[in-house]
């Protein structure tokens, strides 16, 4: 019942903001930030009353016995972190937000219900249930981009939802055939997984999840709906896409694949890897030659994201562990750069490179948390990011010393686009002159929560390598089982 | 979770932890700081960490190091990750030294950088403050992560403090360019360190080295050529040299914490540290001579033809190191910890001194600025002679002879071709020493002599004579640290050593035979006719310089046409050195070549991807989305209109035509309409009249 909580009290926080807000515009702000705490709450109780094996807790609903559907949900540490990251996002976006008077009842109806679906993709284990948050999800996502979005929001919002779409249906598609093809119409992912599926199914069946999960990671040349969505969507959609959306595309890479088809990720991991070494410098590259600041944080997302897709595809504990590091510390850092980047635009009402300039002397507030995330972009050691990527890098070192020294080019590049960002927004003078100069306590506080939780997790990893542990315990074991 | 056991040893921490202090306070300003309590704040933070660090060091120098402290312990699999600070003679050493220098230049600073904005005074010692604790750290860590942190932060705060002054585009483009060039080098730095952490299974320092050098399947060779892969670019040693010259656009006191015992000479301490991973690969070691020896000929070399006293001590800090590695390379890593020490004394105090005799000049940091110093700042010009004459390694009387001297024996013993290049070096390096000590004793011209100037305080005067006299006298330490870190006295042949000795003097010589006409010129001049030469020159130029220039002609396939060979001589010498090693312009042939092979290219690339010039933005992420549109675009030629929508036409057009015939009745003529109506009636009645028939 907890863990349905956890999917329940988002999901009710957005309904209750919008009938609240009719009403009063505060109470939905309220019920929002309400019901959002009680999902941490619920989550620190689940942790206080879990097991301490394989997973925390496990639950398992009947919901549609007939056609082999149930409510199946489990915790581990790895979904327990994801789900604290989301209720977390999902408040920060919520603060940040607090004054808007844009439609604000559906604004924060929209974000809750991002919450509840993305906590729905980490805790389904039943393959059609999984299916039913992963589509649902792009239907807030899709509302924050296409109602509060920029000058281009309405094509934006609909290239991120053709992609998406149309990448789900790879994963439909394969859930679909698992179930027909079972001894019993089940879609249980525990019961999948002992199953003994044919190698050459579980490559296409693995194509087809792999499909959905690249596309929302995103890894090239599936990419092209991320700059756009993040450039046009408002600060807190940029927030939640690059926090938790791109992060369910990783998760389901993290979760799936070793767990249902082992044989099928050996065949297709060095594939994933030779992408994911692609991805890295393509992104890193792009990046280096973009004018507008949105854009060049969403293309060193696709660098930093397609680590985690090598480091998955790795398939040894320190690139797993290293993957989910990067995962954390990337919503951690790119949230933070959004939402820096978002308080300039609300004050100079540009984001182009080329007209930003001396926020040092004006913003000092600002230019101290800009440097600090800036460093985390680049992995600066001290950072969660550092930490991330150098396990990565330590486990491809294991596999293949090519991908592992295509990641430490990455690295260099990743200097040449973090100071083209840094010292255009914060060096030289100002050609712009911002109306309110520095960070609001609004905004400082979402700013001060990301920096301790990047320097939290860098400088004492004990606590994320712990929750992670089990996870890629699991996942290396799944593997090396199947290893021809 | 972390075992984190309390132990007097962990007072070890305060070292780096005073600095980071001093940079949040500073950095974070929560109090709110005014002028006068930065500054006390900038002297705690900076003199801070000497204390504790005095106190540990002498522990360690009477024999009781207290090694390892395990800080706190991770678990990654089957794997343990602990980290800790350690305290070994070589950490003592540097860190002692690093202490000593960031406690001299900051206090220093306060004096350099007074009347400068308030938040900008805070950052400047907020990031001095980080740079200290990350360099100290860097020094003490007893494991590998600890030790890329200290090192990766160095490369951050160079970035910034190199740039900060964020108006100057010049700046920040030099802070780019070191940030980006010594990130190449950390990636080598940290791909030896993870590969070490696999050989070991544990990142600490004590387990690393031994691993590493027990390295099989080939990887010790790839280990110790990534190591020193790191050690040159932090170290700005050939081929990676060209940002330290660049750098040299951030404020007097960042160089001379930067580029005397921090940040570049961080490379030299890297491979002192891990020196037995590079003494069991013999080919790798003699590489590290041999780049060392080649950089530290080039620097000097480099050094003589600028005009500028902060380029030059650019390419000498250059230089120095270069001898450091070489000395690595020999097999004597303790002779170059010795003069990593002297070296970090000298240089700063040539820094400080200069920047004091500059500050506020007309003319910048050029060479030029540097006249009248005797009148204006006589105790900046007697510790900037001192300083120089420590760089020229005047015998027995400088702390710069003894540790090269150290050097120089044990180069002698790895064979005569390097041993030559150092004495060289030697020679060309006392020469450009002396040069800029004549530069300085010139009188100001008679325009700039009135120029007004800040009286020295406490602030200045205390460092500068300091470090003035550990400049002539800490020629002392040079054999008791080479004990300390366990090493020998290199022994050489007396003549080595006579000739080691005059080598120095000849280099000063060879500058005053130059004779230094205008510090403006490239260098010491043709010397005009008008004045009289002297025997000693006379003799100088037939015995030395009449065959080096003939040698140099030959060399370059020229003779004849030249009226006055001798006269032109030296000139012509330096412009070929500048032509061979420097390139015509100021920024040197690398840095040109590296700007046409990598930055070009890279832009032009990045430019392609981002659909400068083809107007294709992003071509791989489009591809996608373009085979969507072309495929619909297909499909839609194939079957626009569609096959039932045509049938749906088609009955429209046949709708469409019966009504346009049948509006041409419509014609709005009444005798139209009454022909219509008589002939409808008659048609009616005639109907009628049929049917009455029946």
């Amino acid at each position: 019942m907890a863990l349905t909580l956890l999917i329940l009290f988002p999901f009710l926080g957005g309904v209750f903001a919008l009938l609240a807000g009719k009403a009063e515009a505060t109470a939905a702000r309220i019920a929002a930030a309400v019901f959002l705490i009680c999902g941490l709450l619920t989550l620190a109780w689940v942790v206080q009353h879990g097991d301490s094996g394989r997973w925390i807790m496990q639950s398992r609903h009947a919901w549609a016995p007939a056609l082999g559907v149930n409510i199946i949900l489990a915790i581990d540490g790895l979904s327990f972190i994801l789900v604290a990251l989301s209720l977390a996002l999902g408040l920060l976006t919520v603060v940040l937000s607090w004054n808007s008077t844009d439609r604000a009842p559906l604004l924060h109806a929209a974000l809750c219900w991002t919450v509840a679906a993305s906590n729905g993709v980490f805790l389904s284990f039943d393959l059609v249930v999984f299916v039913f948050f992963w589509e649902m999800m792009l239907i807030p996502a899709f509302l924050l981009i296409a109602i509060w979005g920029h000058a281009n929001r309405e094509a934006a919002a609909m290239k991120f939802l053709i992609f998406n779409a149309i990448a789900g249906l790879g994963l439909l598609a394969a859930v679909f055939w698992i179930g027909a093809t079972g001894p019993t119409l089940s879609f249980d992912a525990f019961e999948v997984a002992k199953r003994d599926i044919p190698v050459a199914a579980q490559i296409w069946l693995l194509l087809g999840f792999a499909l959905a999960f690249m596309v929302k990671l995103p890894a090239p040349p599936f990419h092209a709906w991320l700059p756009d969505a993040h450039t046009e969507a408002p600060t807190v959609g940029s927030i939640l896409l690059a926090g938790l959306l791109l992060k369910t595309g990783a998760y389901g890479l993290f979760r799936f694949p070793a767990m249902l088809f082992p044989e099928g990720m050996h065949v297709l991991a060095p594939w994933g890897m030779a992408l994911g070494a692609f991805g890295t410098i393509y992104g890193a590259l792009v990046a280096c030659g973009q004018t507008d600041a949105k854009r060049l944080v969403a293309y060193t997302s696709v660098a930093h994201m397609s680590v985690v897709l090598m480091g998955i595809c790795g398939g040894v504990h320190f690139s797993l562990m290293g993957a989910g590091i990067v995962m954390v510390a990337h919503a951690f850092s790119a949230s933070a750069l959004f939402l820096l980047i978002g308080a300039i635009h609300d004050r100079v009402h540009t984001r182009d490179l080329r007209e930003l300039g001396g926020l040092q002397r004006s913003a000092p507030r600002f230019a101290a948390a800009f440097a600090l995330f800036f460093a985390a972009t680049l992995a600066m050691p001290g950072t969660a990011n550092f930490l991330g990527e150098a396990l990565v890098i330590t486990g491809l070192f294991q596999v293949n010393w090519v991908y592992a020294s295509i990641t430490l080019v990455s690295l260099v590049i990743s200097v040449v686009y973090g100071t083209r960002l840094f010292q255009r927004i914060v060096f030289g003078t100002a050609r712009k002159t911002p109306v309110s100069l520095d960070l609001s306590f609004r905004e400082l506080g979402p700013v001060i929560a990301l920096a301790i939780g990047t320097l939290l997790f860098g400088l004492l990893p004990q606590f994320l390598m712990f929750g992670l542990d089990t996870a890629v315990n699991s996942a290396v074991d799944s593997l090396n089982a199947a290893a021809p | 979770m972390f075992g984190i056991v309390w132990t007097t040893d962990l007072l070890l921490l305060t070292i780096p932890s005073i600095a980071l202090t001093g940079f949040m306070l500073l950095g974070l300003d929560p109090l709110r700081l005014r002028a006068f309590e930065i500054r006390v704040l900038a002297i705690l933070g900076g003199v801070g960490p000497l204390i504790p660090m005095l106190v540990f060091a002498t522990e360690c120098f009477h024999g009781s190091c207290i090694g390892a402290v395990p800080i706190f312990t991770l678990v990654v699999g089957e794997s343990t990750v602990a980290l800790a600070l350690q305290l070994d003679p070589l950490s003592a050493l540097v860190g002692l030294t690093v202490s000593i220098i960031g406690a001299a230049v900051i206090l220093y600073s306060v004096a350099y950088m007074a009347g400068t904005a308030l938040g900008d005074l805070r950052r400047f010692f907020a990031l001095m403050h980080l740079f200290l604790a990350a360099m100290l750290t860097m020094v003490l860590a007893g494991d590998s992560i600890v030790l890329f942190l200290g090192w990766e932060m160095m490369g951050l705060c160079s970035y910034l403090l190199i740039a900060y002054n964020t108006t100057s585009a010049q700046a920040i483009r030099a802070g780019r360019k070191a940030f980006i060039m010594t990130r190449f080098a950390d990636a080598m730095l940290l791909a030896a360190l993870l590969l070490l952490f696999l050989e070991a299974n544990s990142v600490r320092l004590d387990a690393l080295i031994p691993a590493g050098v027990a390295a099989q399947d080939g990887m010790r060779p790839i280990i110790a050529a990534l190591l020193l892969g790191g050690a040159i670019g932090k170290s700005a040693q050939l081929p990676l040299h060209t940002w330290l010259p660049s750098a040299m656009a951030g404020p007097t006191p960042v160089s001379a914490l930067l580029h005397s015992a921090t940040m570049v000479a961080a490379g030299a301490v890297l491979l002192i540290r891990f020196a037995p991973i590079l003494a069991a690969e013999p080919l790798l070691q003699a590489l590290t001579a041999i780049l060392g020896a080649a950089t530290a000929l080039f620097g000097a070399a480099s050094a003589l033809v600028q005009q500028d006293v902060k380029r030059l001590l650019a390419y000498s800090s250059i230089s120095q190191i270069g001898t450091m590695m070489l000395s690595i390379g020999v097999g004597a890593p303790q002779a170059a910890a010795a003069h990593f020490v002297v070296h970090a004394i000298f240089k700063s105090l040539l820094f400080l001194a200069a920047g004091d005799i500059a500050h506020h000049s007309p003319q910048g940091t050029a060479l030029a600025a540097l006249r009248g110093a005797r009148q204006r700042k006589p105790l900046a010009f007697l510790a900037f002679l001192a300083g120089a004459a420590s760089l020229a390694g005047l015998p027995v009387i400088t702390a710069g002879w003894w540790s090269k001297e150290a050097m120089l024996a044990a180069v002698w013993s790895a064979g005569p071709i390097l041993w030559v290049v150092a004495l060289a070096t030697a020679v060309l390096t006392a020469a450009y020493a002396t040069r800029a000590a004549l530069v300085a004793a010139q009188p100001a011209p008679a325009a700039e002599a009135a120029q007004d100037d800040s009286s020295d305080t406490g602030y200045t005067l205390f460092p500068l004579a300091f470090l003035g006299f550990g400049a002539l006298l800490a020629g002392g330490l040079v054999n008791p640290i080479i004990r300390f870190l366990g090493g020998d006295m290199p022994h050489a042949p007396a003549f080595t050593l006579a000739v080691a000795a005059i080598a120095p003097i000849a280099g000063a010589v060879l500058a005053l035979a130059l004779a230094p006409g205008a510090a403006d010129t490239p260098m010491p001049a043709a010397r005009t006719g008008g004045r009289r030469a002297s025997v000693v020159d006379r003799v100088l130029r037939v015995l030395v310089i009449q065959p080096f220039v003939r040698l140099v002609r030959w060399v370059n396939g020229q003779d004849g046409g030249v009226e006055d060979p001798v006269g032109t001589g030296p000139a012509r010498l330096v412009v070929w050195l500048r032509r061979t090693l420097a390139g015509p312009t100021a920024p040197d042939r690398a840095d040109r070549l590296y700007k046409r092979a990598f930055v070009l290219p890279f832009l032009q690339l990045v430019r392609r991807l981002n659909g400068y010039g083809s107007g294709v933005v992003d071509p791989l992420g489009n591809l996608p989305a373009r085979a969507v549109l072309r495929l619909q675009r297909a499909l839609a030629d194939a079957l626009a209109p569609d096959w039932i929508d045509r049938w749906w036409r088609r009955i429209g057009a046949a709708l469409l035509s019966i009504w346009t015939s049948a509006r041409r009745l419509q014609t709005g003529r009444v005798r139209d309409h009454g022909l219509a109506m008589v002939a409808g009636t008659a048609g009616l009645l005639l109907l009628a009249w049929g049917y009455s028939w029946h």
